[in-house]
């Protein structure tokens, strides 16, 4: 499906404000086949509004997302069938059962073997005894792992993920530890977005650092050496002046 | 074609299955329009008044405060754990999302302002038989307009800082053609006038209740855009 | 955002150069009104007021009109402009349709006995307003500017079109309810005097409200670069 050596996730001086608050500015990024990206940042340094732009969630001030080479238009919905986004809310509906919230998404994104893959799907996340409960009587920790069958029912080739540990309880986080490995076993192209270290560092294959909306440090998981990196990730941001950003500013 | 019909199909159907299950907003507009029908009957002299008269024009009101009690939080409830943001970055297409919404709030409405008409026949005694089959759809054109405006205009105002409180504001001075004609035609219809007197006044109705569909379908692009 | 200084400066110009003339002119315009025009003989002193009331609805409907368009375009091309333009259009709007919801009902209690009557351009004027009362509603109430914008013209649009079902609506609501004194506001036919001084007060209010918008415009430029500057010095 996707053509082997281009970039499959670009973007082209990616910007962001809302009025005279800058949340992301100038971003420039390219993800190949495989590659898991980790971005690091304080508060309040565009995470996710980039991460909503990368997601067509969010239309840029400024800038280009491409995905397999093709700009994205805000308003097509061809490319959203490539993409997968799962964010520290599930966007589960309470009153739906577990089933009935993967059928909604699957007949949304033109799934034509629900039959299969949803069942499928919730046993992947060690939820086929809960399939007819609604989502409202399930605990946190399954809520989050139906979130990421949800997030991942059409098999994207670009994943976007934000802050997907937080909150998460050990069998969920187990869970979502397993389906990342699996997703770049898949040479899928997953973004994440976190501040914690640890979780971030685990499976990238490329990191960066975001303060005050832009990419104030880039590496390769070979720079990365996890002892190390604490120091240097406060160190670029403290550089920044990160650490006087008036927090939660721009965050959404 | 047949996607964007499944598409719309699905957020229909979900609407109606969470709202058939919580019951939030049908019990909120249905006891609205019973109660509302109680205190126009206290509120009203009906030694001076006859009821026939002002019926029409309490049935409208009715339907407007109701619905705007109804529509007004249909973003709402999609707001719970971002849900919405789920369908927005989906495929489907805005303009289907809002047939979607807007359909499923019609169907709402609708029932709602059926209710509004049983109540108003059975507390002021309005005999509605003569015409009923061309009053159930006046009531259902009128419902129409109005929710697509009102899904339109409930988008926005949950949207802001002021939320529903801003909605009336904006849909008010919008709707007075449909209340013109609406009452003008109910009122006729109760009178059991003839069809040839009104039959202007539905096609009004249609006329109004089409482009507020096709305005809403085409611009609320713009307002769930972030 | 291509507001430089030359271009703010040469606005504001203009704006001052347009609005010293529509003054210089509203004050012919108010001597015509009272002193040169001769007194409608049915209605008396009082019809003079009109020479303030149409333009003032004209001017309104013209800043409107103008607000709904840039709205479209602004929806389309997504320029900043337009949607200033719009927005400086529509508050002229609101002026002015002040201006005329308050002329008529002082008219209206001297000639039909009455302040208020469903009179239809009357009625469309007072919607309008409201509309646009709701415009600035939206406007000023999101986090995000953008997107009050986006709300602002989307109330713009949905406005516009429903002025037709509007307008038709209360003329049909009209012609049930007999009105309390059939006189026509201005006949078919005016005189050449009455013609002259209403010809002059549509160019005056015209001619004023586009200084006003110049200025307003100019204005909002000015805020725009001042954001511009915000962004930039936070780099």
């Amino acid at each position: 499906m996707t053509s082997p050596g281009g970039p499959v996730l670009e973007a082209r001086g990616l910007a962001r404000e809302y009025g005279p608050v800058v949340a992301v500015r100038a971003v420039d990024l390219a993800l190949e086949e495989s590659d898991f990206l980790t971005i690091f940042g304080p508060n309040g340094a565009g995470k996710t509004s980039l991460l909503g732009m990368l997601g067509g969630a969010m239309r840029p001030s400024r800038g280009q997302v491409l995905i397999q080479g093709q700009a994205l238009s805000y308003g097509d919905v061809e490319w959203r069938h490539r993409v997968g986004i799962l964010s520290h809310r599930g966007f589960l509906y309470g009153r739906l059962t577990a089933e009935e919230n993967l059928r909604f998404y699957g007949r949304l994104f033109g799934l034509s073997d629900l039959d299969r893959r949803v069942p499928a799907r919730l046993a992947r996340v060690g939820l086929e005894n809960r399939a007819r409960f609604q989502v409202r009587q399930l605990s946190h920790g399954m809520r989050q792992r139906l979130a990421l069958a949800r997030a991942l029912l059409h098999d994207p080739d670009v994943v976007l993920l934000d802050e997907p540990y937080t909150g998460l309880d050990p069998s969920a986080a187990t869970v979502l530890r397993g389906v990342l490995q699996e997703l770049r076993e898949w040479r899928r192209t997953v973004v994440m977005v976190t501040h914690n270290l640890s979780q971030g560092l685990e499976l990238a294959t490329r990191v960066a650092i975001q303060v005050r909306g832009r990419f104030a440090w880039e590496g390769t998981g070979d720079d990365i050496a996890a002892s190390g990196f604490e120091a240097l990730y406060h160190e670029v941001v403290e550089s920044e002046g990160g650490a006087r950003a008036p927090a939660g500013v721009a965050t959404k | 074609m047949s996607r964007y019909m499944a598409q719309v199909g699905a957020i229909m159907w979900k609407d109606l299955v969470l709202e058939l299950r919580s019951r939030e907003r049908l019990t909120s507009m249905g006891a609205f329009a019973v109660l509302a029908g109680v205190l126009f009957s206290f509120s009203i002299d009906t030694a001076s008044v006859r009821t026939q008269d002002v019926a029409a024009g309490l049935v409208w009101m009715t339907l407007v405060f109701g619905g705007l009690l109804g529509v007004g939080r249909t973003f709402y409830l999609e707001a719970e754990d971002g849900a919405f943001q789920g369908v927005l970055t989906s495929p489907a297409p805005k303009d289907a999302v809002f047939l979607a919404k807007t359909g499923a709030n019609f169907v709402l409405l609708f029932a709602v302002s059926l209710l509004v008409l049983a109540v108003f026949a059975l507390f002021f005694g309005v005999s509605v038989g003569a015409n009923l089959g061309w009053i159930i759809l006046v009531l259902g054109l009128g419902s129409l307009g109005f929710v697509a405006l009102g899904t339109l205009f409930a988008a926005i105002a949950s949207g802001t800082s002021m939320g529903e409180t801003l909605l009336p504001v904006l849909v008010f001075p919008l709707l007075v053609p449909m209340v013109v004609y609406g009452v003008g035609t109910t009122d006729r219809l109760i009178a059991g006038r003839p069809l040839a007197e009104v039959e202007g006044n539905i096609r009004m109705l249609g006329a109004f209740a089409l482009a507020a569909v096709a305005a809403g379908a085409v611009l609320f692009r713009f307002v769930v855009e972030d | 955002m291509k507001t430089d200084n030359v271009s703010v400066a040469g606005l504001r110009r203009g704006g001052m150069v347009l609005t010293l003339i529509g003054l210089a002119g509203l004050l012919l315009l108010f001597w015509l009104s009272f002193f040169w025009v001769s007194t409608e003989i049915r209605q008396g002193i009082v019809q003079r007021i009109f020479y303030v009331h149409v333009p003032a609805a004209w001017t309104a409907f013209l800043a409107f009109g103008i607000s709904a368009l840039c709205s479209a375009v602004y929806l389309w091309l997504r320029d900043d402009r337009l949607d200033r333009a719009a927005a400086c259009a529509a508050e002229g709007g609101l002026v002015f349709a002040t201006i005329m919801l308050t002329t008529g009902p002082l008219w209206g209690k001297i000639a039909w006995g009455t302040y208020w009557t469903w009179e239809p351009r009357l009625t469309l004027t007072l919607l309008l307003w409201f509309i646009y009362l709701g415009y600035f509603m939206v406007r000023h109430s999101t986090e995000d500017p953008e997107k009050g914008k986006r709300f602002a013209a989307v109330v713009a649009i949905v406005g516009a079109l429903d002025i037709p079902f509007i307008h038709l609506s209360v003329l049909w609501f009209r012609s049930l309810h007999p009105q309390p004194v059939v006189v026509k506001p201005e006949g078919p036919t005016l005189p050449g005097d009455m013609l002259t001084t209403l010809m002059t007060g549509l160019a005056v209010f015209t001619v004023i409200f586009f200084g006003l918008f110049l200025f307003r415009y100019a204005l909002e430029g000015l805020r725009a670069e001042a954001d511009l500057r915000a962004r930039q010095s936070t780099a």
